[in-house]
Order: C-alpha cells, then sequence, then structure tokens
C-alpha cells in the first residue's frame, strides 16, 4: 500500500488495518501481514508487495 | 518412471570422463589435475597426486614407456603431445619436501603375504600397508627392487622405495625363498609377484586378469610373473590391494567402484579454435627449468567435454553436469512436495526446448529432450507451478477453440499459418492464403500445432490436439500442409510424421514472379531454432531475401533460439532477457526472420526486424508488436473475414458481459501488462465485478483497486472510473500466491 494513501473497504466503508493473513502457494502456507478490511476481511495487495517480495516467495516455494 | 528412462538420454554423455592420456596410463593419474598443479607452481600438490596414482614416483618418472603421451590431443591443434615426463622430473625436482603418505586409521587383524620384492609386490605392499594390514614381504634376494637391482639407477629407486615405506609398518624377509604355499598357512591372503618366469606355484594358468585371483581363493597374482609390463605390474599392486582388501571384508574377490577399462580412449575432443602452442624445449639441453615446466605443463588441453555446458545460457547458468540433470529428472518424478521436495524446477522449466545442445554434442546427446520429459512427468505428478504454463496453455485453449477454423473443402495444399502469426499479422495470413489459393487447390486452418502444450508438458493435451489435426486433415482430403512457422513444422514432424509438409516460404521462392519489397539494404536471416532440420526452409528464405536485392550476411551463429522457446519467459524472465539480448547482438545488421516469435522478441528488445512475408506480401518495414489483447482480436477478425469469404457465413464470437466496458490504458500501463501476460479482458472483467459488487478498495482522491482470483493467478487493477462511464486504468499487476480471506 502507497504510504501515504488513505484506503477504504468500499462495501464496508472502513479504513483498512494490518493483520496477519494466510497465504497459501505450491500446497505450502505462509503468514504475512497486509491491510485488510477489519469487517468483512477482504485482502489488499499492493504493486509492490505483489512484485516485490511475494514473486520472491513464489519462486523460492516453486523452487521446491 | 524407471531410471534408465531418464539416464538413456545421457548414456553417451563423457563429460567428465578421464580424458584420453589418463585411459592410457597403466596408474589411471588424473593428467588434466597433474598438469594443472604444474602449471601452476604447485609441487606439492602435483608431487602428492603422483605419489598417489604412482606410489614410486622416481621409479615411474624415470621408466614409464609414457603411453599418456602417444594419445595426447595436443597433436590435434598440429603439436607435440605434453611433456609428461619431463614435467613429472621436474616435479621430483622442484618439490620443496617428498613425504610418504600415511593414513590415520586402526590397525586390521589380517595378515598379509607377499611373496617377491620387485615392484609389482612392493606396490601391493605398499598399499596394504597404508591400509594398516599387517604386511610380510618375502623375497629370496638379499633386498628388494627385483630386476631393478640391476639398474643403473637403482640408488635412486632404493631411496624413494625408502622413503615410500618410511611411514607405514611392514616386515621384509630377505634371503628367503618360499618353497611351498603351506608355508604360508598363517596368512589371510597372499600375493604372488615373483617377476617374469618366477614361480607361480601351479597357479598362473588359472590366473584371472580382471581380479588378479587364482583357483585358491585367498592367492592372489600379479606383475611380471603374469607377463605383464613392469608399469602395469606397479599398477597390479594397488589394484590387487583394493580387490584383496573386499576379499578379506566379504569371503569373495571383487571389483571397487571407480574400476574402469583402461585401453578404453575412443572420446576426442573437438579442438577446433585452440591456438598451436610448440613443446617447450628446456634451454639446458636436459632438465626443465621451474618456468619451462610450468609453460609447459600449461599448454595441456584439458581435454573434457563441456560442449552443451558452454554453448547453451541455460546450462552455463545452472552448471549442472548432463548425468546429474537425468539422475535429478527421475529423483524429481518420484518426489512428493512439499514433504519431498524437487530439485531440478526452475531449470526444468527453463529451457527453450530449441536443440541446440544436441546439436552441438559430439554424441547428440539431447538435453532438451531430457528437460522435456522432466516437464512431463511432473505434470503427470501434479507436482508442477501451474503459473508457469498457464497463460500459454489458455491461448492454446483460444487457438484451438474460439478462434479455430478449418475450411471445409477438400483441398491439396492446407495453410497452417500458426497461431502467432496470425495473432501478430492477420494480414499477412490473409494474403498467403490468397496467393497459395489462387494457385493451388488451397485451403486454411486456423489451429495450434500444440507447441505451448508439448512445451509445458502437458502430454494429454498435446495428444488431443493432435487427434484434432488429424482429423481436419482427413475431412479436407489428407491435403499437404503448407507451413509459416518452423515451430509448427517441427511438432508436426514429430507427431504426426505422416502428414506432408512444405513451407510456404518454399512454395514463395519457386515463384520466379515473386519480387519481395526490401526493408532494409543490408540485413541478416536469422534462422529460428525449430528450423535447424529444414534447410529447404531456410535456403528458401535466402533465396527470397535476395531477390528483394537486400544484400545478406550471415551471422556468426545459426538456428539459436531468439529465447521465446519454451515459453519460458515466466519461469525464467531474468534467462530469457539474458538469451534475447544474446541473439538480438549476433550480428550488427537488421534481421529477416521467419518466425512471429523472433520478430516479436527481437521488435521488444529494438533490434530491426522484419518478417520475410511482411517483405512478400507487404513493404518489408519493421513493424510493432500488437498487445496480448490485440492478438486475439486480430485472429476474431480473420477468422471472421475468412469464413464470410469462403463460406459466406457470418462468425459471431463469444461474448461476455463485461465487454462493452470502455477501459482507457496508457501505453505503459498495456507494456507493463503484456509483460506479466495480463489481458484486457482480465482487468475488464476484474473492474466490471468490482463495480457491479462495489467489491472495491477505493482511495481519499477515489482511486479503486480491485482484484479477481481465479484459480491459478490473481489480477490486480487500479483504475479511475470517469463521468462518462469509462474507466481510466493507471496499474495493473498480478500475483501467484493465493490468500485467504478471514472476517
Amino acid at each position: 500500500m502507497s504510504e501515504e494513501r488513505i484506503w477504504k473497504c468500499a462495501k464496508c466503508g472502513v479504513e483498512l488495518r494490518t493483520r496477519k493473513t494466510i497465504f497459501n502457494y505450491m500446497e505450502r502456507t505462509v503468514s504475512h501481514d497486509v491491510p485488510v478490511c477489519p469487517k468483512c476481511g477482504k485482502v489488499f495487495i499492493s504493486r509492490a508487495l505483489a512484485e516485490g517480495r511475494m514473486a520472491e516467495v513464489e519462486e523460492q516455494l516453486e523452487d521446491k | 518412471m524407471n531410471p534408465e528412462e531418464a539416464t538413456v538420454f545421457t548414456e553417451r554423455c563423457f563429460n567428465g570422463e578421464p580424458a584420453s592420456c589418463s585411459f592410457a596410463c597403466p596408474f589411471h593419474l588424473d593428467l588434466r589435475s597433474f598438469l594443472d598443479k604444474a602449471a601452476g607452481g604447485k609441487w606439492s600438490a602435483a608431487y602428492k597426486a603422483l605419489r598417489s596414482a604412482v606410489n614410486f614416483p622416481v621409479v615411474v618418472s624415470k621408466l614409464c614407456p609414457r603411453p599418456c603421451e602417444g594419445v595426447c590431443q595436443r597433436r590435434a591443434t598440429g603439436d607435440e603431445p605434453i611433456a609428461v615426463g619431463k614435467i613429472e622430473e621436474a616435479c621430483l625436482n622442484y618439490v620443496k619436501t617428498r613425504k610418504a603418505e600415511s593414513y590415520s586409521i586402526p590397525p586390521k587383524n589380517e595378515k598379509i603375504a607377499v611373496v617377491g620384492a620387485g615392484m609389482a609386490g612392493l606396490s601391493c605392499a605398499l598399499h596394504m600397508a597404508l591400509k594398516k594390514f599387517g604386511v610380510t614381504v618375502f623375497d629370496k634376494a638379499e633386498g628388494w627392487g627385483g630386476q631393478l637391482r640391476e639398474h643403473p639407477d637403482f640408488a635412486l629407486f632404493d631411496e624413494d622405495i625408502a622413503l615410500q615405506f618410511s611411514a607405514v609398518k611392514a616386515e621384509f624377509r630377505f634371503n628367503t625363498e618360499i618353497k611351498s604355499l603351506d608355508e604360508l598357512s598363517e596368512y589371510d591372503a597372499v600375493y604372488l609377484a615373483t617377476g617374469r618366469g618366477g614361480e607361480g606355484f601351479g597357479l598362473t594358468d588359472s590366473w584371472d586378469s580382471t581380479l588378479m585371483t587364482s583357483s585358491d581363493p585367498k592367492i592372489f597374482l600379479g606383475g611380471e610373473l603374469c607377463g605383464v609390463s613392469l608399469m602395469e605390474g606397479i599398477a597390479h599392486g594397488a589394484e590387487v590391494a583394493k580387490v584383496m582388501e573386499i576379499y578379506l571384508q566379504t569371503g569373495k574377490a571383487s571389483l571397487s567402484h571407480g574400476t574402469y577399462d583402461k585401453n578404453y580412449c575412443g572420446h576426442n575432443i573437438d579442438h577446433s579454435g585452440k591456438e598451436s602452442v610448440a613443446r617447450v624445449l628446456p634451454a639446458s639441453g636436459g632438465a626443465y627449468s621451474e618456468e619451462e615446466a610450468k609453460a609447459e605443463a600449461s599448454r595441456c588441453l584439458k581435454c573434457d567435454c563441456d560442449r552443451c555446458l558452454t554453448s547453451c545460457e541455460l546450462l552455463r547458468m545452472y552448471r549442472k553436469k548432463p548425468v546429474k540433470l537425468a539422475v535429478e529428472v527421475y529423483a524429481d518424478s518420484k518426489a512428493k512436495p512439499p514433504i519431498a521436495p524437487c530439485s531440478l524446477t526452475r531449470q526444468t522449466f527453463s529451457c527453450n526446448d530449441c536443440g541446440y545442445c544436441k546439436s552441438v554434442c559430439p554424441e547428440g546427446v539431447d538435453i532438451g529432450a531430457l528437460l522435456s520429459l522432466g516437464r512431463t512427468v511432473r505434470v503427470a505428478a501434479n507436482t508442477h507451478p501451474k503459473a508457469l504454463h498457464h497463460f500459454w496453455l489458455g491461448e492454446m485453449d483460444f487457438a484451438t477453440g474460439e478462434a479455430s477454423y478449418a475450411s471445409p473443402a477438400a483441398c491439396e495444399y492446407m495453410f497452417f499459418p500458426g497461431c502467432q502469426l496470425s495473432a501478430s499479422s492477420p494480414e499477412l495470413v490473409e494474403k498467403a492464403y490468397a496467393y497459395l489459393s489462387d494457385k493451388y487447390s488451397a485451403g486454411i486452418y486456423l489451429g495450434c500445432c500444440g507447441a505451448p502444450a508439448h512445451w509445458a508438458g502437458e502430454a494429454e493435451r498435446m495428444s488431443k490436439n493432435v487427434e484434432e489435426i488429424r482429423r481436419v486433415w482427413e475431412n479436407s482430403g489428407k491435403p499437404t500442409f503448407v507451413f509459416a512457422c518452423a515451430s509448427c513444422e517441427k511438432l508436426f514432424a514429430a507427431y504426426m510424421p505422416d502428414i506432408p509438409r512444405v513451407s510456404v516460404y518454399q512454395l514463395l521462392a519457386e515463384d520466379d514472379s515473386i519480387t519481395p519489397a526490401a526493408g532494409f539494404a543490408e540485413a541478416s536471416v536469422f534462422d529460428p531454432c525449430a528450423a535447424r532440420d529444414f534447410d529447404e526452409m531456410q535456403q528458401s528464405v535466402r533465396r527470397l531475401a535476395e531477390k528483394s536485392g537486400t544484400v545478406l550476411e550471415e551471422l556468426r551463429e545459426k538456428n539459436r533460439c531468439c529465447g521465446y522457446g519454451g515459453q519460458m519467459k515466466t519461469a525464467n524472465p531474468k534467462l530469457y532477457n539474458e538469451i534475447a539480448e544474446n541473439r538480438a547482438a549476433l550480428g550488427d545488421k537488421p534481421y529477416i526472420v521467419y518466425c512471429a516469435n523472433c520478430r516479436e522478441v527481437f521488435l521488444t528488445k529494438n533490434k530491426d526486424c522484419t518478417h520475410i512475408l511482411d517483405m512478400v506480401f507487404g513493404d518489408g518495414a519493421a513493424k510493432s508488436v500488437p498487445s496480448l489483447q490485440e492478438k486475439r482480436d486480430n485472429v476474431i477478425m480473420l477468422k471472421k473475414k475468412l469464413m464470410k469469404d469462403i463460406e459466406g457465413k457470418d462468425f459471431v464470437p463469444k461474448s461476455n458481459e463485461w465487454d462493452s466496458l470502455t477501459l482507457i490504458v496508457p501505453d505503459e500501463v498495456t507494456a507493463a501488462m503484456n509483460e506479466k501476460l495480463i489481458t484486457l479482458s482480465d482487468i475488464k472483467e476484474a473492474i466490471w465485478k468490482a463495480e457491479r459488487d462495489n467489491d472495491k478498495f477505493i482511495d481519499e482522491n477515489g482511486v479503486c483497486l480491485c482484484s479477481l482470483v481465479t484459480p491459478v493467478i490473481i489480477y490486480w487493477a487500479e483504475y479511475i472510473p470517469n463521468a462518462d462511464g469509462t474507466y481510466s486504468v493507471t496499474s495493473a499487476y498480478s500475483h501467484r500466491i493465493h490468500f485467504k480471506e478471514e472476517v
């Protein structure tokens, strides 16, 4: 999430909060703190996360 | 899968085998390593290597007839063989201290008798003593050395023998002739090495030359008693010691691992391009100076085949040797991740499948086919990362489904332009088909050869597509297929060899009335990897290019993959970029290509290039690369037009609720989407669903972010809803990891 921007869940109208979230890939599970809607649980993945750390972990898990 | 199904691919690979000189050496001395140490002036290390192999380095360096020099591959550059003997002599001269070998291992209880203190017997005695067996050597003479006692240099040999035995315990009983084997009944094993014409106690006829055993299980024979040379006798001593140890441990003599046929020397390396370097002659006329010895040793060509490992960017990146790759392909077929992980995933899915490795291998070892098998077994075991080929399999589904079209009438020639040419240059396909149908009884078949399935290792998908192609072929009266894409033709040749084939370039080149347009005054033909075995196709493209008046310059390497092959970019973008850039740099002139994929790769790398069909049917100028969505739309438009022209029918493509959405996408976002294999349709679907359900995030400026979760990929779109009902897309990205949403 861009530092200056304040994102809200459009449906719930509430600001996002960072929460530990479970990720699954290649039959493995990892957890990471990401912004989510505290009301409906909708997960927010920023471009920086998707193309940065997530891409690295994807490759690591694919290689195992 | 059996291990042999993988190892059969590399059984002819001789990478890592001893060089021809080592095969010829009675001691199998690793001369590559010895000479490398000598070249670096590492005399202590060189001495250790020499001593370990030959046991008595002074004796051997003086007396060995050097069969290694007889097979030295330095001759391939027109030079004299490496002067191994003189370098060994230099090693003994320049090593600071000559030490005897010794191992810190506990003593063993078994007792060994060696009859004969000649070099063969001493060699066995030394090895058994090193392994801490109780060794007793008998000889009727008054000292060791056997026939060498008469040699003028015996004083030197005597010193060498004494040195090598100085760090071990062995008992020598000289002036003791063994007259009957009964005298040796207390020993657990006996080695008879009584020399040429020596006493064999009636066992020489039962001698086994491989195991050096006799009809008496505990009696071993070797050396000149068995008719071998002095050097082979010394080598025997080391070999028999290994067999004897196994006999003492297991009660049965057998060979240890790593034994190889010393007479085998069948693999010479291709040394073309290596510089000639003349043998160093000692200025003194006698022994080498230290510098002379180092220079002479550095002439060694270190003969080992690494053609594929140095020629292919993929093999160079991972440095795994072919034989190991085969073992790992098999191991990965049995892996059960996450409990038992795979070891070769990235490499398996990074191969261009271009066949270059096979083409440079002197034995034709096909690593590409091995890795192709690797992908197939991983898909069969469902342990493959699906995201790596997901997009392209979707494109294949599109090309063989909605976008597929075969003209219904029977024909003699069936134009099969290939999905990528139809997608990027539908006008060329149209013109080429018009040309063919004007000249021949020709039909057209928009479809897919199955390359995405073949490259992904999806065997079942591949065979279904082959069935469909066969059905079309038979329905059309079994025509000759006319190809514009070498990859299509290659796969037809492999999977449907009975379908007759010709390239559209050959048909065009045979027509004297055609004068192609010259896009460039000077150019190089870039032959796609898949055309390696299609000489007629390669020549036809050159004939067409020459007819245009273009001056052609041949590239220094032919049929290298542009990077697209294997659709491995998702698996290994770094390697893809390296390969694409290397190919773009193969020649200074613009390229004339005859593969739509090569064209796309080079244009995205800013290398001037044109498709030969653009020279035949267009102006020959370089064109821009269409987006993923434009490609899909192009094929649908082409199908629509062909169906209308050929059958008078209207084709109504499938539609989605989100098709009517108007997105404004800046060029840089489109480029990023192409790079990440995200289509406009994916983004439209995401935005349409987000707007319908208000299922999105929104920031303080009204910028929205939404996602589309599919079974393999999760897409994200950042956009601004405009007042006129359009949406301006500001960013699009994707990832493969799925997340769990919890309330």
